[in-house]
Formats: structure tokens, C-alpha cells, sequence
């Protein structure tokens, strides 16, 4: 029997909190995660910018009260990561030379190490800032600030429909496994057996979703989703001129740091 | 800032919907099929049929959104490969739009197509942003054909093609075979499903 779904409020990463951080507006938060990514990518290289900005989003991190969760989650996506990574740069990357230690004829290499722990350093900045901004932004916030910005609402209800959708989907999933296995689907067989079991799996679920898809969009038409004209929002997301001058700053700083690299 | 164009309520409220859908196929397909245990994820299905449906365009946005909400729900990492799953919605459409949705073979040299740019787009970003390695079970396909000699690119070129290629035709061999089943209603809203398969 398939089981009832669990109340999800909680279908994303969001962690509520009064902190500065989850005040700030999304795109200043979304625009930080940009500049990380191109100090990184496009700017001046080295372990000390990686480890400056690394130490900068934890205490940022700290101060919003969303540490932990950070640390949990940065553990969990870079631990396998990190134990690959290490592994076959420190024994196979092709520009290995000096040896740091090794087990009989298997030999760990400096140069390959370096380069495994400059890559996670890069990964570890570009993460930590964008878990800034999933954990300390609720979605809705996310979607009303696009749609005030004067973003056309079909994006909006791009972004957040499916978060609604995707529980209902799991259910349906539940189902169908359930009722293909008891009509003895052959999940267990060899290969293409196998393979031949994907159609009656996928085909009910997408055609399921694809007549409740035709039912949402008259359900959009009757609304007037696509009427023209100006469209008013419950939620208002906060924006001060400071904060405005802060998203120019970080915009300008992007645009200077890829104009740089580009004439370096 | 300047707002794109295209996104200017281009779209009718029924490719609305059908986008929105895809983008929960995507997230959940996998899991439903997981009880197979093949080395297929099918989390470009709704992507691949957006793009027969409805498009290069709204192909492409279906692939860029689902990666940017995965990024919401479960790890910021899925929205750096946004750009990869973007592509894949572009392709199908444009094969699509040339006729290469119209019997099962033609889907099949499509989800070759497709893995083919899959891989251009994928390789720069696995190798540049990750080193090669994304902590995935793939991982073990690089770390052969390192020891057999090859340098990184190499490695990191048949990994992304082993691993992607049997998902991808068999991505778009389902999609065919589901807009071939399309109830006649359904079909007769999305205006483009005759021109993809007849």
C-alpha cells in the first residue's frame, strides 16, 4: 500500500530564521554566488583567495545561524568527492612525478595531490556561497522578488510550481511500482528484460502527468495568468538603496574581474 | 537589467504547464525506475519531450530550470552542470524540428546526437570546475582509463560517453514511444506533436 506522503513543507533546503542573511534580498545573495564563482574562475588565482573566501562565507555562515546545516550538508556532497578525488589524482594523474609515499608498487604523488586539493579548494568557495543563499532564502522570497523586479510571472510559476508538484509525483510514483510489481513486472530478469520493463514503468507516469497537465493549464487560462496588464504580489520582499548600491558594486566587479581575464 | 525576450510571455499557458510538468518528470523518474537497477537516470526525460513537444526554447529552459531547482532542493553542485541539461532541450528540439522523432531508429540516432553534445557541453565543465572526478560511481570509469595511460581530457571524454550514452538513447527512444501514445485530446493542444512524428 503506498504510504501517505509525509506534509513537506520543508521540499527544499530552506532553514527559517530572522537572521541579516535571510533578510538581505535574493539577488544579492544570488549575485554573490556569481562573483565567488568568477574570483575563482576568472580572478586572481591561488590557495589564499580559496581559503580567504572559504573562511568569509563560513563566518557569514555563523552570523546568519545556518553553520551547521552548512557543515552537514558540505560533509555529505564533498566527503565521496574528496575521497575520489585524492585518490586517483594522488596515484594516476598524468603529470605525476615526485613521490610522497607509497603501498609496494602503488605509488602516491605530490603533483597530483596538489592539484586534487586546489580543485576541492575552488569547489568548497562556489558551494559555501550558494549554500549561503539556498539555506537562508525561502523560496517564495525567491519567486515574489523576480516577479517585482518586473520578470514576466511565467518564470515565477515555473520556479515554484514544480516544488508544489513534486510530492504529488512521488505519491503516483508509489503507486505505479506498486501496481506493475504486482502484475509481475520482471525486475530481475537479465539486461534487456530489464531495459524492455522501463516502458510500462515510465509510460504511465508521463502520460499521467500529461493530461494533469492539460487540466493545470486550462486551470491557468481561467485565471488570467496570461492577461496583460499590471499584476499585484502578496509578498513584499524588502530592498533598501544599500542594498541596491551593493548588487551594482558586485555586478560591476563581475563584468571588471571577466573584462580582466580576458586581456590578460 | 535587461530581461530576455524570449521569456516575455511567449509561451501559451498549455506550454507553461507541460514545462512545469517535465521539470517534476525530470527531478522523478529516476526514482521510479531505480528498481531496475540499470545504469540509466532518465533525468532528461521531461527535457527531451519539452523539446519534441514544444521546442528548442522551451526544450532548453525545462533542462536549465530543472538543474537550478535541484540546486534548491537537494545540492547547489546539480546546478553547475544547468548548462549541460540546457543543451540536451535545445538538441531534442532541433532534431525534433528535422524530422528525427518520426520512428524508433530516427530516435535512436537522435539519443546519439544528443549524447554527442551532452559531451561537449559536459567535458569543459567536469574537467575545469571538478577536476574530472564528480564523486559519482562514473568516477571508477575515469580512474581506469587514467591507469591504462590516457591523460585527463581523454579519461574524462569516455566517461562522460559511457555513462551517458545508454541513458541517453533510451531517454529518447521513451520519448518517442510516449508521444506516440499521446491521447488524441492531449495531442491535439500540443500543435507540434504531428509535425514530430508523422
Amino acid at each position: 500500500m503506498p504510504q501517505p506522503e509525509k506534509q513537506s513543507g520543508n521540499a527544499t533546503l530552506f532553514i527559517a530564521g530572522k537572521s541579516w542573511l535571510h533578510r538581505l534580498h535574493p539577488f544579492n545573495k544570488l549575485l554573490y554566488i556569481l562573483l565567488t564563482g568568477v574570483i575563482i574562475y576568472a580572478g586572481p588565482k591561488g590557495w589564499p583567495v580559496e581559503v580567504f573566501l572559504i573562511t568569509l562565507n563560513g563566518i557569514m555562515a555563523l552570523t546568519g545561524g545556518v553553520f551547521t546545516a552548512a557543515w552537514r550538508l558540505l560533509w555529505r556532497s564533498l566527503l565521496p568527492l574528496t575521497l575520489f578525488m585524492i585518490t586517483i589524482h594522488g596515484f594516476l594523474h598524468a603529470d605525476n612525478r615526485i613521490i610522497l609515499f607509497s603501498f609496494g608498487r602503488l605509488h602516491f604523488y605530490q603533483e597530483g595531490f596538489v592539484f586534487a586539493i586546489n580543485v576541492l579548494l575552488q569547489l568548497n568557495a562556489v558551494l559555501t556561497a550558494s549554500l549561503l543563499f539556498v539555506f537562508c532564502t525561502h523560496p517564495a522570497d525567491l519567486i515574489s522578488a523576480i516577479s517585482q523586479a518586473g520578470w514576466p510571472p511565467s518564470l515565477a510559476y515555473l520556479l515554484s510550481s514544480p516544488l508544489l508538484l513534486l510530492p504529488l509525483m512521488h505519491t503516483r510514483i508509489r503507486t505505479i511500482q506498486a501496481a506493475q510489481r504486482s502484475r509481475g513486472l520482471d525486475s530481475e530478469g537479465n539486461f534487456f528484460k530489464r531495459f524492455l520493463a522501463l516502458f510500462p514503468l515510465v509510460t504511465p507516469l508521463v502520460l499521467g502527468a500529461l493530461v494533469e497537465m492539460e487540466q493545470r493549464s486550462i486551470a491557468l487560462e481561467i485565471r488570467g495568468f496570461n492577461a496583460p496588464g499590471p499584476t499585484t504580489s502578496w509578498r513584499t520582499i524588502a530592498d533598501s538603496t544599500g542594498q541596491q548600491a551593493a548588487r551594482w558594486t558586485m555586478f560591476f566587479l563581475i563584468i571588471l574581474l571577466i573584462i580582466g581575464r580576458i586581456f590578460r | 537589467m535587461a530581461r530576455p525576450e524570449i521569456l516575455k510571455s511567449k509561451f501559451s499557458s498549455v506550454t507553461l504547464a507541460l514545462i512545469a510538468f517535465a521539470i517534476v518528470l525530470n527531478m522523478a523518474t529516476g526514482q521510479l525506475v531505480s528498481l531496475l537497477k540499470l545504469p540509466i537516470f532518465l533525468d532528461s526525460i521531461g527535457t527531451i519531450l519539452v523539446g519534441i513537444l514544444a521546442g528548442p526554447i522551451a526544450g532548453g529552459l525545462t533542462g536549465l530550470l530543472t538543474n537550478l531547482l535541484w540546486g534548491l532542493i537537494s545540492s547547489p553542485v546539480a546546478a553547475a552542470f544547468a548548462p549541460v541539461a540546457m543543451v540536451i532541450g535545445v538538441i531534442a528540439g532541433l532534431c525534433a524540428r528535422y524530422g528525427l522523432f518520426k520512428t524508433c531508429w530516427l530516435a535512436i540516432i537522435s539519443g546519439l546526437i544528443i549524447t554527442v553534445f551532452n559531451a561537449i557541453v559536459a567535458v569543459p565543465i567536469r574537467l575545469y570546475m571538478f577536476g574530472g572526478i564528480t564523486g559519482s560511481g562514473a568516477d571508477f570509469i575515469t580512474a581506469y582509463t587514467l591507469a591504462l595511460g590516457k591523460d585527463l581530457f581523454g579519461s574524462v571524454v569516455i566517461t562522460v560517453f559511457t555513462s551517458n550514452l545508454l541513458d541517453k538513447v533510451a531517454t529518447a527512444l521513451l520519448a518517442w514511444s510516449i508521444v506516440k501514445a499521446l491521447p488524441e485530446r492531449t495531442a491535439n493542444r500540443l500543435s507540434r506533436v504531428k509535425s514530430a512524428t508523422t
